[in-house]
């Protein structure tokens, strides 16, 4: 299948049952580049096995995921580490190494690409300046708050410059202040062009920031609103260090909105 | 895969490998161990060989002629003989020198031949056949043929003595070849359960590394340098101890042979792919890869 330059990610006709049970049905979405999308539901509404399923650690019983130019039903086993290299990948549980310091954490995903180790420390230093955790380079995941672990899994996870980044609850395990926080960050990300994919149970925490929501019930695509706009971005996070680069993001989507995409 | 992956790997391999030592020490020992086994019953194995090669090689074959035969008939089984395929040199012995070399051979005892009228032996040719055509089955086939000749009596050569070494030596490789095995398999079984352990602590370092797009490669190579080493040190383990082992050996059995130096190299890259191969099996096995 070939798809729109413009769509990042696209899930056609989607179905996923483990044994007679469907996990997911007849799911139809498109993530568009540069696009930023809630993707909200109960737990056990199948946001994890839908996200597993664009990052190709399974495949769909039926129906098929585009990811560029790879397409599930006509992957190949070698192709997927290419894959992933496009796609940055966050969880709830951070699944950062604990043997290993922040920086190698965030290292390893530009060591299996094969950039030089001159490449990786000038990439690393970078990214962990964007997010604001290079003083703590040096430190072990444990020595971290839950919160800088996932600026850290952040970090790791676009430091491929990836097209989009799938956010499984990224905030599951945090507290409202430092979810504020890295809601912040990932607004940043995708002001800098990558598409954002967050996952999460929480409507109340997403539904008041101006994205794309789609709603996921019961394996189905309940509702798709390109636009549930509550109140001002800047409004409801003032006080907050928001970036510029965020409110501009926001700014720019909105008015991407009103001027009607076309999807 | 590009240089700076292989770097990469390798360093991954050799911070792994040194995080681990401990548990990587006493599973290399234990395959040492195991190794040394084999090891011990090869040392055997070769030794037995060598003295029952050299046994062989002094056996002759006796043609005794018949009572009487002329001269040309006589002749013509020396010429025969010599165009046997297999034999090396014919001497002729006469029923005279049989007898004194027979009389030499009996000893204190030699007073029995007073008994017996005259010489009782008849004259012989005594065959010296090639080394590597000692055998029961070329010999038994060569016994016959030459038997049927005008002129020959009978055809000797030992043939209980020989089968016999040949059956030891058979014994000994099938021996072998069933404790290889027996080695082979508890070889890899240590190997398997290193690896799964390795695994399981190092799973969610997979797991990271393939979300973040590490080909299998990347993957798989630190657990192939990690079982071969494993391997290599077991293996040089396994002939230091055997050396130790020999040396004591020796004050009692001067004499016996160590394995040649090329015997030691094949050990050791065998064991080295047996470590590099188990590892990687194991690893497969339990990742699903």
């Amino acid at each position: 299948m070939v798809q729109d330059q413009r769509i990042i990610v696209g899930v056609y006709h989607l179905s996923k049952s483990f044994g007679r049970h469907f996990s997911l049905q007849d799911i139809n979405l498109q993530v568009a580049n540069g696009e930023f999308v809630f993707l909200v539901g109960p737990s056990g509404a199948g946001k994890s096995t839908l996200l597993r399923m664009i990052y190709m650690d399974d495949v769909p019983t039926s129906g098929q995921v585009v990811v560029g130019p790879h397409v599930s039903t006509r992957m190949k086993r070698g192709t997927i580490p290419e894959l992933r290299r496009k796609i940055g990948i966050v969880f709830q549980d951070f699944r950062l190494l604990e043997d290993q310091t922040v920086f190698e954490n965030v290292a390893l995903a530009l060591k299996v690409t094969g950039v030089g180790m001159g490449e990786v420390k000038r990439q690393v230093t970078e990214i962990l300046m964007r997010v604001g955790l290079y003083h703590k380079r040096y430190d072990f995941p444990a020595e971290l708050s839950g919160g800088e672990q996932q600026r850290i899994a952040i970090a790791r996870a676009v430091a491929n410059r990836p097209s989009i980044l799938l956010a499984d609850e990224p905030t599951g395990n945090l507290d409202p202040v430092v979810t504020k926080s890295i809601l912040e960050l990932l607004f940043k990300i995708n002001a800098g062009g990558t598409a954002v994919l967050m996952a999460t149970h929480d409507l109340d925490l997403v539904k008041s920031f101006g994205q794309r929501i789609l709603y996921l019930e019961h394996g189905r695509i309940a509702k798709d609103s390109d636009m549930i706009y509550v109140g001002d971005l800047r409004e409801r996070l003032s006080g907050s260090k928001v970036s510029e680069e965020a409110e501009r993001l926001t700014d720019h989507d909105i008015e991407g909105e009103e001027g009607g995409d076309g999807r | 895969m590009k240089v700076n992956q292989f770097r990469y790997v390798l360093e991954e391999s050799l911070t792994t490998m040194n995080r681990r030592r401990g548990a990587n020490l006493i599973s290399t020992v234990i395959m040492g161990l195991s190794l040394l086994i084999l090891g011990v019953f090869l040392l055997i194995t070769i030794n037995v060989s060598a003295v029952i090669g050299k046994a062989s090689e002094e056996l002759r074959v006796y043609v005794y002629l018949k009572d009487g035969v002329d001269s040309p008939t006589q002749k013509e089984i020396h010429y025969r003989l010599l165009a046997l395929s297999g034999v090396d040199e014919v001497v002729f012995v006469s029923r005279e020198e049989a007898l004194v070399s027979f009389r030499k051979s009996l000893g204190r005892n030699k007073d029995m031949l007073e008994a017996v009228a005259g010489n009782p032996l008849p004259d012989a040719y005594r065959v010296k056949v090639k080394p590597e055509d000692i055998r029961t089955d070329f010999l038994e086939q060569m016994a016959r043929q030459v038997e049927a000749w005008p002129g020959v009596e009978e055809v000797r050569y030992g043939q209980q003595w020989l089968e016999r070494g040949e059956k030891l030596v058979k014994g000994f490789y099938v021996t072998d070849l069933i404790i290889g095995a027996i080695i082979f398999l508890s070889v890899i079984f240590v190997i398997a359960n290193t690896v799964r352990l390795t695994v399981i602590t190092r799973q969610k370092t997979i797991e990271v590394a393939k979300l973040v797009g590490a080909t299998n490669a990347y993957i798989q190579i630190p657990f192939l340098i990690e079982g071969a080493v494993q391997g290599t040190i077991a293996s040089l383990l396994a002939v230091g101890l055997l050396a130790v082992i020999f040396t004591f050996a020796k004050r009692y059995l001067p004499g016996i042979l160590f394995l040649e130096a090329s015997g030691i190299a094949v050990f050791v890259v065998f064991c080295a792919l047996l470590g590099a191969l188990g590892s990687l099996g194991a690893m497969r096995r339990f990742l699903k890869i």
